[in-house]
């Protein structure tokens, strides 16, 4: 029913969005966010509480704190860390002339956080979805909190602020149990991260079978959409349909596996091969379509994920995924 | 495994003794919290929902934490108590940047119904003497061995994880870290014989399901580059005692005769064998990542090498991927990013040997061996550039071009073509923000695909493939003829696809905030010759959100859907 080898049309689409890009590219300038001058100098952690005495007492309490030594000796963590040099801003009292990272562009490139937090899970975060949209390091993150994890509130709430779609969802019947607080959605997020399919072991298929093991294989006999993308048939945070699926069965599976069974209304076109024993077939009619509904597709083709066990029939290699 | 848990166990433990008899000016934090929950089920099913059992009891519940504090070691621990099936416990420990570790246990249950198969009953209809229908013929029944039976599902999650610093010249740091997964319980399986007339049958089985991971790392700063090498291992088996299942012996299956031609065409037939299995698997990777400023911006890459075992069947998979990023300004308004990703999965293909189709049988036979070519089996090569601009400090507006293609040079496609996908995709995005007052977002993504997905061999009724005739020899026509003339190629996946998504935020105080939004898709794929495939969904929202103090934060919202498809099958109907 497909005509072999479309190529893509619409390329007035591509252009719109080319032109955009283009125009993107020559508009307005950047304002710059806060900034210390070049000649300014540190000044230490005591002449900052001197004014900001209430979050310099909590300091040494929070995460941060820990890193920080009273007599910079060695390594450590200050307020000018990721203020800058406070020299100008002590000797005129305007905000404007130290950082604040709540309001750095994290755009222009200026990622305080970054200088120190290195490590794996945040090497996307240049190139991120969150970073693209604008989403700074204090949008989620309370750095002067003295609670363990310095979130502005727990998962999934926090998340959910912006993702209202994903919190409908994981209210509908069949759901990944985030409301029930079992998992969170940084076990298949991640917020500092680009999209899943950044790396190979981190693309939807790598990152569900992490869970579900069971349904990797490599099979003998193999579903071809299991090995294409789960999200062919699942839809993760949540569903009417059981089991997370897009749509119900069998709804479902005869969008790719049509007319099985005659599952399909007269009046489709074309010939079709004539049934063997014309009186007990039921080709193509309304009758045989309502009972069609009537079924459930993995009641007999159990192994959907894929099995290595072969089923009855010869003609058809054992490939049924019945058992 | 149980000796390497227990030493990390050990070394934490050790630490905090060490470190808490020590120091003098430690600070201690506990909460404790007793309660419970009572359900009472009177007149009601036992099933209250996916992850919550129905236990007609007073369970008592706590909640604790525990926080120590001394100089630059930190210690947490908190758990939580539902009842047996649902724990939750943490502890973590952080000495400085020097030390990080944690380790974690949870457990929840899933509950699932029990499929009574009822709407497997069914009989042909044929005509008695008279003209008059009767049942006969073909027969579909369903027997149901384990009636009532609870299905549950006890998932428990540990794991750990420690990140060390070994040298602060070169931020040298290495990491370890575990996870095991196991499922134990009971499901519900199915096996469907049909060698005579289809007979479903419904048993209760062992769930004793295990998946271990090992992670180990290293990562160093080399001038303004960061590397990185980490080694995964993951091993997934299952201890439960396979189910089995009698299929019964061929025969006709109206006539209920012919027992010998209709075995001669079964690979088992008359025998009992087991199925649903899992077949324990294993995977090690291998990956290696950099990430440093080249000229004006910055990159970050990474290689991956992985492969994955079937030990049941010596089936093996393997995987290569590259992905490089860079980001870099291109004035001060302006930034581009550029994204490269390849991944290349190469399976093993194995000879199927079946058995020889009507063997012993007078008249023709046929042999269907074949080589099982893996649909995994792919180059995957995905680029993008995206380009944002910062108009001033409210705006930003951004595009993005790219580029996919699929090439799956393996996959069995009725007419033996290999199927390459290419999908052109681009979006555009905007934003405005008066600080945390008032915030616009809006954005439309467009996709192009040539050659879709495609179920291979997935439509059962070909049009206009003409007529068949017996095999020589014989005068059946089997069954298979008739499947090979109807088969064909199949997609509903769409060819063009358009998303919008439009979201406003506003919060009159710090107190309150308020959002809208609508996110709309619409795709179709006009490429196919009876049927356009159309879907079409919206979804506004709407959050309300208060915080009168920072205990307390409640909110309200409401999201519609809607969702409109139209293709060969779009019956929406509810089975859950």
């Amino acid at each position: 029913m497909k005509k072999p080898m479309q190529e893509p049309g619409g390329h007035a689409a591509v252009l719109r969005i080319a032109l955009i890009i283009g125009v993107i590219m020559l508009l307005g300038t950047v304002s710059s966010a806060n900034q210390p001058p070049p000649d300014a100098a540190l000044v230490g952690n005591e002449t900052c509480a001197d004014c900001h005495d209430e979050i310099s007492e909590a300091f040494h309490r929070t995460i941060h704190g820990l890193a920080y030594k009273a007599d910079q000796s060695g390594w450590s963590v200050s307020c000018e860390s990721c203020h800058g040099p406070g020299s100008a801003h002590v000797e005129e009292g305007d905000p404007e002339l130290i950082i604040n990272p709540a309001n750095t562009d994290q755009f222009d490139g200026s990622e305080t956080c970054l200088n120190c937090h290195k490590t794996e899970s945040l090497d996307d975060w240049a190139y991120s979805h969150h970073n693209s949209a604008d989403v700074n390091c204090s949008s989620c993150h309370s750095v002067h909190t003295t609670s363990e994890q310095i979130v502005r509130k727990s998962s999934p709430e926090l998340c959910y602020e912006c993702h209202t779609d994903v919190r409908a969802a994981s209210y509908m019947p069949s759901h990944h149990p985030v409301a029930e607080g079992k998992i969170e959605c940084r076990d298949c997020h991640n917020p500092h991260g680009g999209s899943l399919s950044l790396t190979a072991d981190d693309t939807g298929r790598e990152l569900c079978f992490g869970c579900h093991g069971e349904k990797e294989g490599p099979f003998v006999y193999e579903h071809a959409p299991v090995n294409e993308d789960c999200l062919s048939c699942h839809t993760p945070h949540g569903s009417v349909a059981d089991n997370l699926l897009i749509q119900t069965e069998p709804g479902l599976c005869l969008n790719c596996h049509a007319m099985h069974f005659h599952a399909t209304i007269e009046g489709v076109e074309g010939e079709f091969v004539p049934p063997l024993a014309p009186e007990r077939a039921s080709l193509s009619t309304h009758d045989a379509w309502k009972r069609g509904m009537l079924t459930k597709c993995t009641q007999c083709h159990t192994e959907i994920h894929g099995t290595d066990l072969p089923s009855q029939s010869i003609s058809t290699g054992g490939n049924a995924l019945t058992r | 495994m149980k000796k390497m848990l227990t030493a990390m166990m050990v070394v934490f433990v050790l630490s905090f003794a060490l470190v808490s008899a020590q120091d003098e000016e430690a600070t201690k934090e506990y909460t404790f919290w007793i309660g419970g929950h009572y359900t009472d089920f009177t007149d009601y099913n036992k099933k209250v929902g996916e992850y919550n059992l129905g236990n007609e009891d007073f369970i008592p519940e706590f909640k604790g934490s525990y926080r120590f504090r001394s100089g630059e070691y930190l210690l947490n621990i908190d758990g939580h108590y539902y009842d047996e099936y649902n724990i939750a416990a943490n502890y973590s420990q952080r000495w400085a940047d020097r030390i990080k570790g944690d380790i974690y246990y949870r457990s929840l249950v899933w509950q699932e119904g029990q499929d009574l198969l009822v709407n497997l009953s069914a009989r042909e209809e044929v005509l008695d003497e008279e003209g008059n229908p009767v049942p006969g013929g073909k027969m579909l029944t369903h027997e149901l061995q384990d009636e009532g039976a609870d299905y549950e599902t006890h998932r428990k999650e540990f794991g750990g994880r420690a990140e060390v610093l070994l040298s602060r010249k070169h931020n040298v740091r290495m990491m370890a870290a575990h996870r095991s997964i196991i499922k134990t319980g009971e499901e519900q399986k199915i096996a469907s014989g049909h060698c005579f007339s289809c007979h479903v049958v419904s048993k209760s089985a062992e769930i004793d399901r295990r998946t271990d991971e090992f992670e180990i790392g290293l990562q160093a700063d080399v001038n303004d580059f960061t590397f990185g090498y980490k080694f995964g291992y993951r091993n997934f088996n299952s201890d439960a005692n396979d189910p089995n299942a009698y299929y019964d012996a061929a025969r006709h299956p109206v006539r209920g005769d012919a027992g010998a031609e209709f075995s001669s065409r079964q690979i088992f037939s008359d025998t009992t064998a087991v199925f649903g299995t899992y077949p324990s698997t294993r995977k090690f990777s291998h990956k290696v990542r950099a990430k440093g400023d080249v000229g004006k911006g910055r990159f970050a890459g990474s290689v991956s090498y992985s492969t994955t075992e079937n030990r049941n069947t010596d089936l093996g998979s393997t995987s290569w991927s590259g992905v490089a990023q860079y980001a870099m300004p291109l004035n001060k308004k302006t930034r581009m990013i550029a994204r490269v990703r390849g991944v290349r999965y190469k399976t093993d293909d194995p000879f199927i040997d079946l058995p020889l189709y009507r063997d012993g049988r007078p008249g023709p036979t046929t042999n269907f061996d074949f080589i099982r070519y893996s649909s995994l089996d792919r180059n995957d090569i995905k680029g993008s550039v995206e380009i944002l601009s910062r108009l001033n400090l409210k705006t930003t507006v951004s595009g993005l071009l790219g580029y996919n293609v699929i090439d799956r040079h393996d996959y069995p496609l009725a007419d033996g073509d290999d199927q390459q996908t290419g999908k052109f995709f681009g979006q555009v995005k905007f934003k405005y923000r008066n600080g945390l007052k008032f915030s616009f977002n809006a954005k439309y993504r467009m996709e192009m695909i040539s050659d879709p997905f495609t179920s291979g061999r997935g439509l059962f009724e070909a049009p206009g493939r003409g007529v068949i005739g017996p095999e020589s020899g014989t005068s059946f026509v089997f069954y298979w003829q008739r499947e090979e003339l109807r088969y064909q190629d199949i997609t509903t996946y769409p060819t063009d696809v358009h998303e919008f998504d439009f979201k406003t935020t506003y919060r009159p105080d710090n107190k309150m905030s308020i959002i809208a939004g609508l996110k709309g898709k619409y795709d179709k794929n006009g490429d196919l010759d009876s049927l356009d495939v159309e879907h079409f969904s919206y979804q506004p929202n709407l959050v309300i959100s208060l915080t009168p103090d920072p205990k307390w934060a409640m909110s309200a919202g409401y999201t519609f859907g809607h969702y409109k498809s139209r293709g060969p099958v779009t019956v929406a109907l509810f089975d859950g």
